[in-house]
């Protein structure tokens, strides 16, 4: 059979990341094979995003059938909602790997260099076998591969105790979510009779409601704790921070949407909606993931801690488009659940583009300066320039200011909301317009967090030697974040490029819908704002202006110190007093000698956020599994003979089910 | 023609600001039996301040010496949102009001990061306390416009002004009642005003605006006491044009744009008198009191949203 240059390309990609990059690293220790491997990487994922830009504009479907050499079916196909996914893993690949260059170099001798980088192009691999698989079992093998890879990379970078438990919870609530994304697929299998995605799309409307309710659960728990929605959050904070910075990246902006992507294809694709609860669960879960992850994020002053709560701010965000979108399509609204989808989608692209540049910055940072908690920074931004502003374009991304693309993704979200009030149902008449309040709420607190993150970490003084002896990161990193800076400005000025596109997915996801005024006005408008600012910015900056360095007053005091700036606790203070329902701190004050309390020689102060209400949620889950585990141990006598029964047991067991089957 | 006008309102809204600034000035002096100032002297300030030369100290970065452009670039894209003497505006029919209240928290954003870079305890502290307020004032701001926008049916600031303009002043619903009044108090929260900030104190335990601009001097403090001005006049004319646009012109002539204009003026004016008895007649509240008041404007701007379903025509 004759390939066309589209299909050759997705072999070619396949195979580069698969097996020539990963062949080639472990055959040789060699430099230049090295160079030639990352190029393999990155000139693939070029392929990639042709690929699936072409794709997205095809009818037809692309299928690469690898099913002769498996034992299920295993087939690999791109229509429009797998190639923009595969568009957001190629685009957001290509810089992470032009960053990693100098990266691994940097961190890791050569032979551990190496196992880096055939694990982040294994990686890649198994996020687009995930976002492009066409049968149950391609998706399944892909989605397993990709959690086993990442807590690999997260392991080669280091080995202690701490790290092993981080590893350790994050596999088990993979896991946990797997077999729950295992058994909605199986719970297709006796309708359909086989997983090919086109056979369960063609069957699922047939399938009794019940099953589907529990379908429609199974998925939402199983991807919701891979996407890390609130309370499957836990093993977030924990394993994208301890990731090296190119891989935190991958992690929080691309594997992260790859459960998103699930969840579309089982909300909307397969199941098509469903009663009007779907939808208020997944807002629900949008608005609580949204507002917790924002909280957390803004009481944390480890930047990647940060960075990973605001993952999970983000994906609140992002389900509560879905949500929406949802429940615009139980009452009969398809052009607005269209809207409510294309937000959502868009967010996802833009989070994928904005946090994996945020990432990357703080890999930046930890590289010139050792560190990333905040308290131990300060004043980059004249010593890291590139570094700096290009984490400014993600901070004001991540924030939705205008002109930069988060806004563009959270306006239609907004407006989405809006036209809730035009449905004839009252409920959803009154809470999605109210879901408004939720999502400035989510907007203003990460417009402080950031101005937080950015002012303390770049501006004013440094706070320590480290930051104060910072110098720019390599060519090659910055390279990769001016990028995806880049990439965030265009989206911003010119949503129409990625909107329109989306428009057209909108409309094979959701039957009927049409093209969303919405999307054109926020395309056309844009532009102008961003002529009105440049030009009071050419004019203001034109004339000649004076200027003198003079010392910061200090109300008296001859030396300011960096001690005497705000820090990034006391920033959020107010924050957290507001909302210290939420967090609940754990205040201890120990004065030393403990006899003499109204003379201390030391006073000890921590403050601890408590997690009582993840404590409650999964203590008494952990404590059944120990427990049950505990009662199973009996059957382990460790005797031989006791084993000889249990097979004798199971065998006349066999035997009498065949007998009394027929 | 009507592009004309829509230039002449903008240029209203930025070249006025001053004034309004100053005529409040005046009246809070004549309230508390000072002399005051004259009206005109924020011109005077301005020029004077656009004619120094720009302090800047050591720690800064370009993000110190951009933040007030930037602020003045958002807040004149603000100024283009909103209608003044006719129904339409330079933009109003274009974006809506999510698009307004993201651009205050554009410029907001960048005037925080200034203070920060200023290297001193006050710019952290005017920036941690601006980021409380907005945070906390964006909810009723949005929540207040969204019930106004359900009603009208209209995200757009032209068409919510087009819709209030058709309905008869008397029979006006609850939802505009709870909506004003929500919306009253964000104003006052947004733009600095007592009880939430008082434009007049340099007293460091209580500024939060003041804080910021603290490190700022000469044309780079010019340009963020015109851009505060501004936003001040702009958010008041938008309340005129939500709550109380009868008057507005309808045709494009000369005669219907001047009676727009004077009726205009004489709105403005009652604002400020009102602005001016409340600064006069109202402590600052305790900072952490903020959070109270603005529970309350969130309150009462989910109310509208809620009422909308009961009075929905």
């Amino acid at each position: 059979m004759p390939l066309a240059p589209v299909e050759l390309g997705f072999v070619f990609l396949l195979a580069v990341l698969g097996f020539l990059v990963p062949l080639l690293l472990i055959a040789s220790q060699a430099k230049r094979a090295r160079s030639l491997a990352i190029a393999l990487i990155i000139g693939g994922n070029l392929i990639g995003c042709f690929v699936a830009a072409l794709c997205f504009w095809r009818e037809s479907i692309l299928l690469v059938n690898f099913s002769r050499f498996t034992p299920f079916p295993f087939a690999l196909g791109i229509d429009r909602l797998s190639a923009l996914f595969l568009l957001l893993i190629c685009t957001v690949a290509v810089p992470v790997a032009i960053f990693a260059v100098a990266y691994f170099d940097r961190h890791y001798d050569a032979r551990r260099c190496n196992w880096m980088w055939a694990f982040f192009s294994l990686f890649l691999l198994s996020m687009i076998v995930v976002v492009t698989a066409s049968t149950g079992f391609a998706f399944l093998v892909g989605w397993e591969l990709m959690t086993l890879l990442s807590a690999g990379l997260i392991l080669m970078e280091g080995d202690s105790a701490e790290r092993r438990h981080n590893v350790f919870i994050y596999l088990v609530m993979m896991h946990a979510g797997a077999a729950a994304v295992v058994a909605s697929f199986f719970l297709f299998l006796p309708y359909s009779h086989s997983l090919d995605f086109g056979a369960i799309r063609a069957v699922s409307a047939g399938v009794p409601a019940g099953i589907r309710t529990l379908i429609f659960l199974l998925a939402f728990v199983g991807f919701g704790t891979k996407a890390g929605i609130i309370p499957f959050h836990l093993w977030l904070p924990r394993a994208h921070p301890i990731a090296p910075s190119p891989v935190s990246a991958l992690m929080s902006g691309v594997m992260l949407k790859t459960a998103v992507y699930g969840f579309v294809r089982f909300a909307f694709d397969f199941l098509a909606g469903g009663p009007s609860w779907f939808g208020y669960v997944v807002l629900l879960a949008g608005a609580a993931s949204g507002l917790l992850g924002v909280l957390y994020a803004i009481a944390e002053h480890d930047l990647k801690r940060l960075l990973a709560y605001h993952s999970v701010e983000n994906i609140g965000i992002i389900y509560l488009g879905l949500g929406t979108s949802l429940l615009f399509l139980t009452n009969h609204a398809p052009l607005w659940a269209s809207l409510a989808l294309i937000a959502a989608l868009l967010h996802t692209f833009n989070h994928a583009l904005f946090k994996s540049l945020l990432f990357l910055g703080a890999g930046a940072i930890s590289d010139a300066t050792h560190t990333i908690d905040l308290e131990e920074l300060g004043g980059l931004q004249r010593r890291m320039p590139i570094t700096g502003t290009t984490f400014l374009i993600a901070c004001c991304s991540i924030v939705g200011l205008p002109l930069f693309n988060g806004f563009i993704s959270e306006w239609l979200t907004f407006r989405s909301f809006l036209a809730g009030s035009v449905l004839t149902n009252t409920k959803a008449q009154i809470v999605l317009p109210l879901m408004v309040g939720v999502l400035a709420l989510i907007g203003g607190l990460a417009a402080a967090c950031f101005v937080k993150v950015f002012g303390v970490a770049f501006l004013g003084r440094s706070r320590s030697a480290e930051a104060e002896h910072a110098v720019e990161a390599p060519v090659s990193m910055r390279a990769g974040m001016a990028m995806l800076a880049a990439a965030c400005l265009l989206i911003g000025i010119l949503p129409g490029l990625l909107l329109h596109p989306l428009t057209s997915l909108g409309q094979v996801l959701i039957p009927g819908s049409g093209v969303p005024e919405e999307t054109l006005i926020i395309a056309r408008v844009i532009p102008w704002i961003a002529v009105i600012i440049l030009g009071v910015v050419v004019i203001t900056v034109l004339p000649k202006r004076t200027q003198r360095m003079v010392p910061t007053w200090g109300c008296g005091l001859s030396q300011l110190t960096s001690r005497m700036q705000y820090t990034s606790t006391v920033f959020s203070k107010p924050i957290r007093f507001v909302f210290s329902a939420v967090y609940r701190p754990d205040r201890k004050i120990e004065r030393l000698p403990t006899d003499q309390p109204y003379f201390p020689v030391s006073i000890l102060y921590r403050s601890v956020r408590t997690t009582s209400y993840e404590k409650a949620l999964y203590r008494p889950f952990v404590d059944l599994i120990v427990s049950a585990a505990h009662q199973l141990r009996r059957l382990q006598t460790g005797n031989i003979q006791v084993y000889l029964l249990y097979i004798f047991l199971t065998l006349v067991a066999l035997l009498a089910f065949l007998r009394f089957q027929k | 023609m009507k592009i004309a006008i829509n230039v002449l309102q903008a240029l209203i809204l930025i070249m006025g600001a001053p004034l309004v600034r100053g005529i409040i000035g005046r009246l809070k002096a004549w309230i508390q039996r000072r002399q005051g100032a004259s009206i005109w002297r924020p011109y005077a300030d301005l020029a004077k301040l656009l004619r120094k030369e720009d302090l800047v100290p050591p720690s800064a970065s370009w993000v110190f010496r951009c933040a007030p452009i930037v602020l003045l670039g958002a807040t004149i894209a603000v100024a283009a949102f909103v209608p003044v003497v006719q129904s339409s505006a330079l933009l109003a029919s274009r974006g809506d009001f999510f698009l307004l209240v993201y651009l205050l928290a554009l410029g907001r954003f960048f005037l925080s990061l200034g203070a920060f870079d200023g290297g001193s305890a006050f710019g952290g502290m005017g920036a941690s306390r601006e980021a409380l307020v907005s945070t906390l004032a964006e909810a009723p701001f949005l929540l207040g416009l969204v019930a106004v926008a359900i009603l009208a049916a209209h995200a757009d600031i032209a068409g919510m002004v087009t819709w209030t303009l058709q309905q008869n002043f008397f029979n006006i619903s609850a939802v505009h009642i709870l909506a004003f009044t929500s919306l009253a108090m964000v104003v006052l929260a947004e733009t600095g005003r007592m009880p939430v900030d008082n434009p007049t104190t340099h007293l460091e335990l209580t500024m939060i605006h003041e804080g910021m601009a603290l490190e700022y001097s000469g044309p780079s403090l010019a340009l963020i006491e015109w851009a505060s001005a501004v936003k001040l006049h702009a958010m008041l004319a938008l309340l005129i044009a939500l709550f109380g646009p009868w008057g507005m012109a309808s045709s494009v002539s000369v005669g219907a744009i001047g009676v727009a204009l004077l009726l205009y003026c004489a709105k403005v004016a009652l604002l400020m008198v009102l602005l001016a008895v409340i600064e006069s007649g109202m402590a600052k509240l305790r900072m952490y009191l903020v959070p109270d008041f603005l529970g309350v404007a969130s309150a009462v701007s989910a109310l509208a949203v809620i009422f909308t379903m009961l009075v929905k025509r």
